[in-house]
């Protein structure tokens, strides 16, 4: 079992005030600013719940096709991807397009998109966000 | 309403076991973290995994459903401060899940009574996208409390 922490501060109200990620469990980042306007406007430089779950999607989904890889005997040299988090205010996430180039020696291309599949499927983050209507991939070889 | 899209990316060199990646928001630019499955499953040792990304992404969703609500209810908060612990387990014959999300929420809002607060927390967990999103596949919890006041 692991569990992850995050500490938010918020200031004021919803369009007016303004908030920071104080801290996190590792320690690895603190102090990102957010506000209303960064969510649904211009970013202004802060940070979103959108674009960490587009963080937390990509890092995920990386490490479930790295995974399943090296197990299929096709360990991957590097793997580039990102995730692109649609919201709608109001509605909510209403698609999240992953897409990743891959640098996997030995590996046919129908293997290789049988193994992203997997990975878009079977990730840990995939699962728990089930609930939004489109979650996309484009998948190739580098 | 506009659609609002965000991106983030990582590159990672290397098998999961031994490999490591670095995410970044490409967005908006604000961060670049390291990134490894033993920070993910073991310890965190300064590396940040999704799990840790997405209760922050939990913390800041409910942050704002909360103060929207205490504002809707006329008592705007002051200062709200709130933790997130996301849990992953693995789960029989599913491999690794994500099972639970708590919210804790601490709230100086003026003029705010216990009940104020909590029918606002009720709303607030109702309305957040997140929790909404997250509720089908893992138990969202919370809770709220009155910091240095009435």
């Amino acid at each position: 079992m692991a569990e992850s922490t995050a500490h938010v501060t918020w200031h004021g109200s919803l369009l007016e005030g303004a908030g920071t990620i104080e801290s996190v469990g590792s320690g690895v980042f603190s102090s990102l600013p957010i506000t209303w306007q960064a969510r649904t406007g211009e970013e202004e430089g802060k940070t979103t719940p959108e674009e960490l779950i587009a963080a937390a999607h990509a890092s995920c989904f990386s490490m479930a096709l790295s995974h399943g890889l090296a197990g299929a005997g096709t360990p991957p040299e590097s793997l580039e991807a990102s995730a692109t988090v649609t919201f709608v205010p109001g509605t909510g996430i209403t698609k999240i397009a992953l897409t990743v180039r891959a640098s996997v020696p030995g590996i046919d291309e129908a293997a290789f998109l049988e193994a992203a599949e997997a990975a878009r499927v079977g990730c840990p983050v995939s699962k728990a966000l089930a609930a939004v209507p489109e979650i996309t991939l484009d998948a190739a070889l580098a | 309403m506009p659609r609002i899209v965000r991106e983030a990316d990582i590159e990672w060199e290397g098998t999961t076991a031994r490999g490591s990646g670095v995410v970044r928001a490409t967005s908006s630019g604000t961060f670049e973290l390291p990134s490894t499955i033993a920070s993910r499953v073991e310890i965190h040792e300064g590396k940040t995994s999704p799990e840790e990304l997405l209760a922050a992404a939990h913390a800041i969703c409910w942050v704002t459903s909360l103060g929207s609500e205490l504002a809707r209810l006329g008592t705007p908060p002051e200062r709200m401060h709130l933790k997130c612990t996301i849990t992953m387990d693995e789960v029989e014959g599913q491999g690794h899940r994500i099972v639970a999300s708590h919210i804790a929420a601490r709230a100086v809002v003026h003029e705010a009574d216990k009940a104020t607060l909590a029918e606002a927390a009720a709303a607030a967990d109702a309305g957040c996208p997140f929790s909404a999103l997250i509720r089908g596949t893992a138990t969202v919890t919370y809770e709220a409390t009155l910091e240095g006041g009435s």
